[in-house]
C-alpha cells in the first residue's frame, strides 16, 4: 500500500502545537516577570498569544498561495532567487538555532537535576541520533511521535499542576493591573517569542493535504499553547509571588520542586516532570531539525537524509556556544529578537509583494 | 573587532571533536545496516529473477500449485529428495536425461519408472488387468501414504471387474476413448489429475497419490489425494483462553483450510495455493476475504511470497522470516497463531493470513502494535471486561519492559524520586549487596530468564517442581546470602509474571529483548536513559511497517474512532467500521 506523505489538520495542528511547547515553559514566568515586575503578566501571555496568532495568520496567507510548496520553494518566486537563497540560509539558521536552544536546555536542565556528573556531549549525543533516526522517517513519523507524546505529557503536565495547586495562593496574582498596562506591554515581547508559531508553518503547510484550513490550525495551535504558557506563568507567580519567580532560574521546575506528595507511589515530581517534559522539547528539537534539514536540501538540492547527517553536527556546535547559563538565556533572547523580525515583521511585506506580482504556484 | 567576535563565539576544539564524533557515529551505524540490508536486497532481486520465469505459477487458483509451471520446472527440478524411508538418497542419474517421457507402452513406461525410483523400496509396483479387455495396467503408490482399503475398492476392484464399460468391444480402444471410459464410468475417486512427466508422476506417488499407468495412453492417472497422518484440532497449548473455541490448527493443510471454511457459510473466502520451497516442495495457502481485503495489500502479499527463493521452507517461521518488511526490527510483523477464531477475525478485520502444510500455525499480515496485546477473548466477554483485560495488558507489557530499568534508575540516579520511607528500607536492604543495582538486576534476570528457558523443555511432571525450586528457593537464598536485595526479587518477578500475560508468547520475547537493553540504558543514563529508550523504540516503531501498513497506526491514527478498539474496546454496537488503516474495500462492519 502506498505511503502518505500528507498530514491532515488535526495533525498540523498537534504538530504546532508541540513545536510551540517546549523549553519556553521552563523559562517564561520568569522572563515575563523580570520585564513587567507585576502578577499581571498573564495576560501579557494572553496578548502575546493573539498577537502571534496574527503572524501566524500572515504566514499562513503566504504558505496558502503556494500549496504543496515549502518557503525554501516559494520565495523565490516573490523576490527573486538570490535574496530567497538569503532567506533560506537565514531560516536554516534560525531552524538550527532553535535546536541547539532546546537542545542546551535540556542539557543543562538534564545535568543540574537528572545526571549530575554525566558529561554534556553524551547527552546531546544520545537525544541528537534519536533525534536523527526519527527524523530520517520523515513528516509522518515526526507527526507520529508527536500524536503519541501527547497523552503523556499532556497528562502529566495538568496531574502535576493539579498537585502543585497546595501551594498555591491566590493573593500572589492581586492586584490586577495594580499599575496599569504598561507592564502588561512591556512583557509581551517574551512571550511573542516564546511562542511564535507561524515559522513551522512555512515549511509544514506545504506538507497539509487542505491547505485551505491553515488558518484553522494557526488559531487552535496558539489557544491550546496559550493554555499551558498561561497555567505554567499562574502557578508560579501564585506559588512564589512576584519577587520569588525573578530569582528562580527555572521557576516551572522550581515549582513542582517546592511540594511533596504523601498520598501517591512518587514523593517528588521534577525529575518524573522532567523526563517527561524532555519528551515534549525531543518533539520540537525533531521539527526544527527537520525544518533546516528540508530546507538545506531543498536549498541545494541535497538528499534529505545527507542533510540530516550534515546539520547534526552543526547544532551540536552550536549548541556548546553560550558560555554559561546566563549565556543560554542571552542566547535565548538573541533567537527572540530574531524570530521577532522574521516572522513578525517580514512575512507581511512577502505576502503583499506576493500579491502585488500575482505569484502562485 | 570582527574576528575577534567570531572567535569569542568559538566553542573550542573538543567540541568540535566531539561534533565530529557526533557526526561519525550514525554515519557508521547507518553504512552498516544499509551494508546488512544489502542481503536482504539481493535475495530478493534473484526472487525477483526467478518469479519473472514463473510468473503465471502463483496466481493459479488450483489447489495443485504445480500446474502450468512443468514447461520451465521440469528442466530446473533436476533432484528429487525421497520422501520418508526412501533415506533422502537422491539419484543423480535421473538429472542426466530430464526430457524423458511416457512413451504409452507399459513395460517401457515401467522400466522407466523404475529406473528414477530405483533407489526408493516404499514404492509398490502392481500389475494387473483392466475388465474383459485384459488391457495392461500398473498402480503405482507408496506403502503407507496411500490408504490402501479405498484404493483396494475404489480403484483395483473397479478396474479388475470392469466389464459393462468395454461391452462389445473386442480390442482396447483409442487413449482418448480409454480415458474417458476408465474415469466417467470406472473409477471411484473425486480427484484425478493426469501428468506425461515421469518426475511428477514420482513426486506425486512419493506424496501418497495411487498413479495408474495403462498401456496404449502415455498420460498417467494420479488418484486421489494423500492420506498422511494427522491429529485431530487439539486446543492450542500456546494460545489458551477461559472462553473460545477450543479447537486449534493442526499440522495438514486441508484440515485447517476446512476449518476456516466451516467458521461459517461464506462465499467470499479465497484461498490462493501457491508452491514454495525448490527442492522440498509443499504447499501454501494465502487466504482472505474478497471482499474486505485491500487489493493492494494481497497482490503485494502475492508478490513476497513470490521471491521466496529457499530448498525447504520447513515451518511457517521460515516464510514469516523471507517475507517481512524489516527483518532488523526486533519487532515481529507477522503474526502467528494457532487459533482458526483469530485467524478468522483478523481477516474480517480486512487482513490476510497464510497456511502452510505441514505446521499448525498461521500467519496474519499486516500487524499493527495492538494486536500483539488482544486475545480473542476480549471480543467474547462483554465490553467491560474486555476492557479491564486489555487495560491490565498494556500495563504488563509496560512492567515487563521497563520495571528492571526503572529500578536500576531509581537506586543509581533518583532515589529522592520515591518516597522516603521506601528509599530507606530498599537502602538497608540493599546494606549487604556488594554489586552495583545494574549487575545485581542482571544476575536476577538472567538466572530467571534461564529458568523459564529451562522449565520450557524439563519434561511435564518436573516443570513446576523445579519451577519452586529455583523461583522461590533459589531466590529466597540468594536474598539471605545478600546478593540481591528483596525488593529486586520482587521486581524480577512482577516482571517475569507480565511477561506472560502478554497473549502472544512471540511478542513476549520481543520484550523480554528490549528489557535488557532498557536495562543497560538506564544503568547509564538513568532515568534520562529510559526516556531516551522510550523516545528510540518509539522512533522505531513509527517508522516500521508491515506490508506498508504503519505499525503504531492504532496506537496515534489519523481518526480517533480508530482508538474504540484499542486499549478500551467499546461496545460491540459502537463498533460499526473496521480499522480505517488497512485500507478495506468495504469499511462498515455493521448497520
Amino acid at each position: 500500500m502506498e505511503t502518505r506523505d500528507r498530514i491532515t489538520t488535526t495533525e498540523l495542528i498537534i504538530i504546532v502545537v508541540n513545536y510551540v511547547l517546549a523549553a519556553g515553559v521552563f523559562t517564561l514566568p520568569r522572563t515575563t516577570v523580570e520585564r513587567a515586575g507585576t502578577p499581571d503578566v498573564w495576560i501579557s501571555v494572553i496578548l502575546g498569544g493573539l498577537l502571534s496568532m496574527i503572524t501566524g495568520l500572515i504566514i499562513a496567507r503566504l504558505s496558502q498561495r503556494f500549496p504543496g510548496q515549502t518557503i525554501y520553494q516559494y520565495s523565490g518566486k516573490i523576490i527573486g532567487r538570490p535574496l530567497a537563497i538569503l532567506l533560506g540560509v537565514v531560516l536554516i539558521g534560525y531552524f538550527v538555532c532553535i535546536g541547539s536552544y532546546e537542545m542546551r536546555n535540556v542539557q543543562e536542565v538534564t545535568v543540574f537535576i537528572l545526571l549530575e556528573g554525566t558529561p554534556g556531549w553524551a547527552i546531546a549525543g544520545i537525544f541528537m541520533w534519536v533525534a536523527l533516526y526519527l527524523c530520517r522517517g520523515g513528516i509522518n513519523a515526526i507527526s507520529r511521535m508527536c500524536r503519541l507524546m501527547i497523552p503523556i505529557t499532556w497528562t502529566v503536565f495538568f496531574g502535576v499542576s493539579l498537585l502543585s495547586l497546595q501551594v498555591f495562593d491566590i493573593n500572589n496574582l492581586r492586584p490586577v493591573l495594580g499599575q496599569g498596562m504598561s507592564p502588561v506591554w512591556r512583557s509581551i515581547k517574551p512571550t511573542a517569542l516564546t511562542f511564535t508559531s507561524g515559522e513551522a508553518l512555512l515549511f509544514l503547510v506545504a506538507f497539509m493535504d487542505k491547505p485551505k484550513k491553515t488558518m484553522k490550525v494557526v488559531v487552535s495551535a496558539t489557544l491550546i499553547a496559550m493554555v499551558f504558557y498561561i497555567v505554567a506563568v499562574v502557578l508560579c507567580i501564585g506559588a512564589f509571588s512576584v519577587d520569588g519567580v525573578v530569582t528562580r532560574t527555572w521557576p516551572f521546575i522550581d515549582l513542582i520542586r517546592s511540594f511533596e506528595v504523601n498520598y501517591l507511589v512518587f514523593e517528588r515530581f521534577e525529575s518524573l516532570w522532567l523526563t517527561i517534559w524532555i519528551m515534549q522539547i525531543f518533539c520540537t528539537f525533531c521539527i526544527a531539525f527537520y525544518g533546516a534539514a528540508l530546507g538545506l536540501s531543498q536549498l541545494t538540492k541535497i538528499p534529505l537524509n545527507h542533510c540530516l547527517f550534515a546539520l547534526l553536527p552543526v547544532i551540536y556546535i552550536v549548541t556548546e556556544i553560550p558560555r554559561s547559563l546566563n549565556g543560554l538565556f542571552a542566547f535565548g533572547a538573541g533567537i527572540g529578537n530574531w524570530s521577532f523580525f522574521l516572522f513578525g515583521v517580514l512575512p507581511l511585506p512577502l505576502l503583499i509583494i506576493a500579491r502585488l506580482r500575482g505569484a502562485r504556484s | 573587532m570582527m574576528w575577534s567576535v567570531i572567535t569569542g563565539w568559538f566553542p573550542g576544539w573538543s567540541v568540535m571533536f566531539q561534533g565530529l564524533i557526533l557526526l561519525i557515529v550514525p554515519i557508521v551505524i547507518t553504512l552498516t545496516v544499509d551494508w546488512i540490508r544489502t542481503f536482504e536486497g539481493k535475495v530478493s532481486k534473484r526472487g525477483q529473477k526467478a518469479k519473472a520465469a514463473l510468473n503465471k505459477d502463483g496466481g493459479a487458483t488450483s489447489l495443485k500449485g504445480t500446474k502450468g509451471a512443468e514447461g520451465t520446472k521440469s528442466n530446473k527440478t533436476t533432484f528429487i529428495a525421497g520422501k520418508d524411508d526412501s533415506g533422502g538418497s537422491g539419484n543423480n542419474d535421473e538429472q542426466e536425461n530430464p526430457d524423458q517421457s511416457y512413451t504409452g507402452n507399459v513395460d517401457k513406461d515401467l522400466r522407466l519408472f523404475k529406473e528414477i525410483s530405483s533407489d526408493m523400496a516404499d514404492v509398490n509396483i502392481r500389475e494387473l488387468r483392466i475388465g474383459a479387455l485384459q488391457i495392461k495396467a500398473v498402480l503405482l503408490f507408496v506403502d503407507g501414504l496411500t490408504d490402501k482399503d479405498s484404493m483396494d475398492r475404489n480403484i483395483l476392484r473397479p478396474l479388475m471387474n470392469a466389464v459393462l464399460p468395454f461391452e462389445g468391444m473386442t480390442e482396447a480402444p483409442e487413449a482418448e476413448e480409454l480415458k474417458r471410459i476408465i474415469v466417467e464410468r470406472i473409477i471411484h475417486v473425486s480427484e484425478i489429475e493426469y501428468t506425461i512427466d515421469p518426475v511428477k508422476s514420482l513426486k506425486k506417488v512419493l506424496f501418497g497419490s495411487a498413479v495408474l499407468m495403462v498401456d496404449g495412453m502415455k498420460e498417467l492417472f494420479v488418484l486421489g489425494t494423500p492420506k498422511g497422518r494427522t491429529r485431530g484440532g487439539e486446543e492450542p497449548v500456546s494460545e489458551a483462553l477461559l472462553r473460545g473455541s477450543r479447537i486449534g490448527f493442526n499440522e495438514t493443510l486441508s484440515d485447517n483450510t476446512a476449518m476456516l471454511r466451516r467458521h461459517g457459510q461464506n462465499t467470499e473466502l479465497a484461498m490462493i495455493s501457491f508452491t514454495v520451497g525448490k527442492r522440498v516442495e509443499k504447499e501454501l495457502v494465502l487466504t482472505y476475504i474478497r471482499d474486505i481485503a485491500n487489493e493492494a495489500l494481497v497482490e503485494e502479499i502475492k508478490r513476497r511470497l513470490l521471491t521466496i527463493d529457499i530448498d525447504d521452507v520447513q515451518e511457517s517461521g521460515f516464510v514469516e522470516q523471507l517475507i517481512e518488511d524489516d527483518f532488523l526490527s526486533p519487532f515481529q510483523q507477522i503474526q502467528n497463531t494457532e487459533r482458526p477464531d483469530r485467524v478468522m477475525a483478523a481477516m474480517l478485520e480486512g487482513r490476510a493470513a497464510i497456511l502452510l502444510d505441514g505446521t499448525p500455525f498461521a500467519l496474519i499480515m499486516p500487524v499493527t502494535f495492538g494486536m500483539l496485546l488482544q486475545s480473542p477473548e476480549d471480543y467474547f466477554d462483554r465490553w467491560m471486561a474486555g476492557s479491564l483485560l486489555r487495560t491490565l495488558r498494556f500495563f504488563a507489557a509496560l512492567v515487563s519492559l521497563f520495571a528492571p530499568a526503572l529500578y536500576i534508575s531509581f537506586l543509581s540516579f533518583h532515589p529522592g524520586l520515591i518516597p522516603t520511607k521506601l528509599v530507606i528500607s530498599i537502602i538497608s536492604s540493599r546494606q549487604g549487596v556488594p554489586f552495583p543495582s545494574l549487575i545485581e538486576a542482571l544476575i536476577m534476570e538472567v538466572s530467571i530468564e534461564i529458568l523459564r528457558e529451562a522449565g520450557l523443555r524439563l519434561p511435564k511432571p518436573i516443570g513446576p517442581a523445579m519451577g519452586i525450586v529455583g523461583g522461590l528457593i533459589i531466590g529466597q537464598a540468594a536474598v539471605e546470602a545478600g546478593i540481591v536485595s528483596p525488593i529486586l526479587v520482587i521486581v524480577v518477578a512482577v516482571t517475569a509474571i507480565s511477561s506472560f500475560a502478554m497473549p502472544m508468547y512471540s511478542a513476549g520475547i520481543t520484550l523480554r529483548l528490549l528489557r535488557f537493553v532498557a536495562m543497560f540504558f538506564a544503568a547509564v543514563f538513568g532515568m534520562y536513559g529510559v526516556i531516551m529508550f522510550f523516545l528510540l523504540l518509539s522512533s522505531h516503531l513509527i517508522r516500521l511497517k508491515s506490508f506498508g501498513v504503519p505499525y503504531l497506526g492504532l496506537m496515534v491514527p489519523s481518526h480517533l474512532r480508530d482508538w474504540k478498539d484499542f486499549i478500551i474496546r467499546l461496545p460491540l454496537h459502537l463498533l460499526k467500521r473496521r480499522p480505517a488503516l488497512l485500507k478495506p474495500k468495504d469499511p462498515i462492519r455493521k448497520g
